[in-house]
């Protein structure tokens, strides 16, 4: 089939859309004087290149060791209650990271947190505890609300693998613990690579966690330049080099996963036979319990107890419930709509990438649908501070609306809906459309009457991730806000950042149930629940 | 409590249903205007001439009739929402047609904002914790000068040059102390007793993101000199001071215990206190050749080209008014600045201080400086 020149200007159009915000940072890093750049050069930058890179590699490793363990005590073997900790595993991608830190360090911290005050209580003097504050604490907690992404991962991985690949090494004399170094573990490694991408680029971008714990990396670098002097071309550098950052890391995940490529056979498959536990069964179960509650059971319960003392409280109650636009009832309705929206809005543009590079493969639709995911590759106060300066300079009577937090959104989170769409339109086969065509419907007919019905239980998988996503972004929706306009992320930050815990409780806690909803989807979609 | 909810809500949703509309017109009208040959960017161009026209300093009353004054008015506030709620709520109990937009920020985080929209302004009102980034913005032309009603009992030293600002309540940088860890006669008695190694790891203090701590590093540049700053500063972090986002959190973790010594604006003492914490408070540098007090004021300014100037002039009115400075005062254990407001019960008056002296222009203008110096020292 020809290309569609239709299709293919649309996706062009997408294309660019998506790629201007990242040239326009670039072009403003290069143009930043260059006094800009030797004060970054002499002082912060080598420190924030140093702490963010450390990051990255301890909470990636944390993920993938947490993940792969959990993943294959849920999957290979006889862990007692492994059906409900399958679903509980995965549900701390409900759990925006900074939530989970927020709890966790009203929990931890030092002297003052709820544990050590208690111990101190009992033992009559102060009992030293982990601190959840630095690098250290910032690894821990991280690590504790990324590794579903590698779990979900990998535990499909083992879900499908060829039980005769591991029988094969054992046949051949290998233990199970050579098997599963030698055949099993290098069987997952697509899953595995793209599951640390996920988890390596959160923490690129991610602001709220490392802020919160006061620990300093590139995004929380950007943003503290940003509250500083008047000048926005450190900013912008730092946001250059951020963005460079995660660019090499998408481009290794490329390589490797171009480089391995595993083949099974269908027909064959049966499920691999479960590792019996004997006396690791209680050390497995409470470990994987000890994970579920850090991640998920200890902050849902402890925004619950806040949330129930929030309504007792009266003061509390008041500053929740203003009228107007400070309403608790405005902030959810923000979150809803802006991230819906933004949801519908990825979706319907991933639609010509989609079809572009699945119908018509070529270098050129390929490019197209790689560039398409860059967003991944931008985190969110880049993307802020880059449509900050674009709107107001080019679109000034779209500055300050909430469409510009839309698009932030769009930007940001395209990625999942390409992918998404894609998948999707793989899955179906072109002959139906062809049959379509040949009965005389036009191109816009056949996807309109018989492509978009066929797909849309993937459009809205991808248009559910990018909600998911959307509805906990922080550090774009603090940036472009305008006034009066405050989302449930927003809402949680600032209360909490001023501690006043009890009121961001709730919102929190919603934020959270929001959340859980469309993950509940996609995992009854991929078969995470039977 | 439900009803209440719900009702809201509706109300938002026509609320978000006109703002879609008068978007789409937006965007209808700058497309022609686009089309007709003029950039997007005129339009902007013109609404700031417009302005230049017809500024002046305007000394004229804003309307008498509370109800006549309606519409939005978009707030960029510095001071953290929870210390100026009860003001707004005040306000709009007064002025029952204004529809109150809150954007709450790092002063300069808001600034820079400012700064972006000087060609598309979105606020009406800016408001500051210290004067040096509301000095600077003045002299960017950011504002739109105006003498609130009251303002002529406002010491002189707080009004900005040309009119262009309107300090509101003055607070004092002290040090805060846990009663339970620290005894009466171990305490420190100036800023510069923060560096003794026997508090290390014991003090608390906001870090460079916060605007009372920029302000007070911009003051002691003034006061001591850049090189005396810096070593303090690193003598500071090499005492492993923990430096938090804000003072709410250094306060709390006072109270708490997690830390003997808190660096703080003198009402964050008097909030813990409240809540029931064995907390005190030392007004340090008091001492024959020491520096004396640091203080600094809240203040507030209208944005030139802002969309609603007769609602931003009653804001700024009702700020310096009675009622207004009571609440500062009240709320916030603040010394407010118009002559007669109370202060509030057991709030230390300052009379008998010896109070730092520092030039405010002077500080705005070396403001970049201070600035450089937080950011060589890595203050966090």
């Amino acid at each position: 089939m020809s290309i569609s020149p239709r299709l293919a200007v649309a996706a062009g159009l997408v294309a660019l859309f998506v790629a201007i915000p990242l040239v326009y940072i670039f072009i403003r890093a290069m143009g930043a004087e260059p006094e800009a750049w030797q004060r970054l050069l002499q002082t912060r930058l080598w420190k924030l290149l140093s702490n963010t890179l450390l990051l990255v590699v301890a909470v990636t490793s944390g993920a993938l060791l947490t993940g792969v363990s959990m993943a294959w005590l849920t999957e290979r073997t006889d862990l007692p209650g492994k059906k409900i900790f399958r679903w509980m595993l995965a549900m701390p991608l409900a759990v925006p990271a900074y939530i989970g830190g927020i709890v966790h360090l009203a929990l931890l911290r030092p002297r003052g947190g709820v544990i050590p005050q208690f111990l101190e209580s009992v033992f009559g003097q102060p009992v030293p505890t982990p601190s959840p504050l630095g690098f250290w604490g910032a690894a821990f907690i991280l690590t504790l609300f990324m590794y579903p992404y590698v779990y979900l991962l990998s535990g499909a991985a083992f879900r499908t693998l060829h039980a005769s690949l591991e029988e094969a090494a054992r046949v051949f004399g290998r233990t199970p613990m050579q098997t599963l170094f030698h055949v099993t573990l290098p069987a997952l490694r697509p899953g595995l690579t793209a599951g640390a991408l996920l988890v390596a680029l959160d923490i690129l971008a991610e602001y709220g966690t490392v802020a919160l714990l006061r620990y300093e990396t590139f995004s929380s670098a950007i943003f503290v330049q940003l509250s500083g002097r008047y000048d926005r071309s450190a900013a912008s550098v730092l946001s250059g080099i951020l963005v460079a950052l995660a660019i090499v890391i998408l481009w290794g995940e490329l390589r490797l996963q171009g480089q391995a490529r595993f083949t099974q056979m269908e027909s064959a498959w049966r499920p691999a036979p479960l590792v019996t536990l004997d006396r690791w069964r209680v050390p497995a179960f409470l470990l994987v319990l000890g994970v579920v509650s850090a991640s998920l059971l200890v902050p849902f319960t402890v925004l619950l107890i806040w949330s129930i003392e929030a309504f007792l409280d009266p003061q509390a109650m008041t500053v929740l419930f203003r009228t107007g636009s400070q309403g608790f009832g405005s902030y959810v309705w923000n979150s809803l709509w802006s991230t819906s929206a933004a949801a519908v809005i990825a979706v319907a543009l991933s639609l010509p990438v989609a079809l572009l590079a699945v119908r018509y493969p070529s270098r050129f639709s390929r490019f197209i649908s790689r560039l398409c995911q860059v967003g991944y590759a931008i985190p969110g106060v880049v993307i802020a501070l880059s449509l900050v300066l674009l709107v107001n300079r080019f679109l000034p009577f779209l500055y300050a609306t909430p469409f510009v937090v839309v698009i932030a959104y769009v930007l940001r989170h395209m990625p999942q809906a390409v992918r998404a769409s894609e998948s999707a339109l793989n899955q179906l086969s072109p002959s139906l459309e062809e049959a379509s065509r040949t009965l005389g419907r036009t191109s816009l007919q056949t996807l309109i009457q018989v492509t978009l019905p066929l797909i849309l239980p993937g459009l809205l998988a991808g248009g559910s991730l990018v909600f998911l996503t959307s509805l906990k972004e922080l550090p774009a929706t603090l940036l472009l806000r305008p006034a009066g306009f405050d989302t449930l992320a927003v809402r949680v930050w600032v209360w909490a950042g001023e501690g006043f815990y009890l009121q961001a409780a709730p919102a929190a806690l919603l934020l959270v149930l929001a959340s859980a909803l469309p993950l509940s989807f996609l995992l009854r979609r991929e078969q995470i629940f039977k | 409590m439900m009803r209440v909810t719900k009702f809201t809500y509706f109300k938002e949703i026509r609320f978000m249903f006109r703002k879609t509309k008068v978007f789409l017109f937006v965007t209808l009208l700058a497309l022609v205007v686009a089309a007709c040959g003029g950039a997007p960017t005129a339009v902007g161009e013109e609404k700031a001439t417009e302005v230049v026209t017809s500024s002046g300093v305007s000394t004229e009353a804003p309307s008498e009739e509370p109800m006549s004054v309606s519409g939005d008015l978009v707030i960029y506030t510095g001071r953290s929402e929870p210390l100026i709620q009860p003001v707004i709520d005040a306000f709009k109990a007064q002025y029952p047609n204004v529809n109150v937009l809150l954007k709450a920020g790092s002063n300069s985080e808001l600034a820079n904002a400012l700064i972006e929209e000087k060609s598309n302004p979105q606020a009406d009102v800016f408001i500051t914790t210290e004067l040096f980034t509301i000095q600077s913005l003045a002299q960017e032309e950011v504002f739109e000068p105006y003498v609130p009603k009251g303002a002529d009992q406002i010491p002189p030293e707080f009004l900005g040059a040309d009119n262009m600002w309107t300090g509101l309540t003055r607070r004092v940088r002290v040090i805060m102390y846990n009663r339970d860890l620290v005894s009466e006669d171990e305490l420190p008695a100036s800023l510069f007793d923060l560096t003794d190694p026997k508090w290390r790891g014991q003090i608390a203090a906001a870090g460079s993101t916060n605007g009372s701590m920029q302000a007070q590093i911009a003051a002691m540049r003034q006061l001591i000199g850049e090189e005396a700053t810096q070593e303090w500063l690193y003598s500071l972090i090499a005492n492993e001071v923990t430096f938090f986002g804000g003072h709410t959190d250094v306060r709390k973790a006072v109270g708490a215990g997690e830390f003997k010594l808190g660096l703080v604006n003198h009402y964050y003492f008097y909030l813990q206190q409240a809540e029931g914490s064995n907390v005190g408070i030392i007004f340090p540098d008091q001492g024959e050749g020491q520096i004396g007090l640091i203080t600094n004021a809240t203040s507030a300014a209208i944005v030139k080209g802002g969309k609603n100037l007769p609602a931003a002039q009653a804001f700024l009115d009702f700020l310096i008014s009675v009622e207004g400075q009571k609440l500062f005062a009240e709320q916030n254990y603040e010394y407010p600045l118009l002559p007669g407001v109370p202060l509030r019960e057991g709030v230390q008056p300052l009379d008998g201080f010896r109070l730092a002296d520092v030039d405010v222009v002077k500080a705005s203008l070396d403001f970049d400086a201070t600035f450089d110096l937080m950011e060589r020292v890595g203050l966090p």
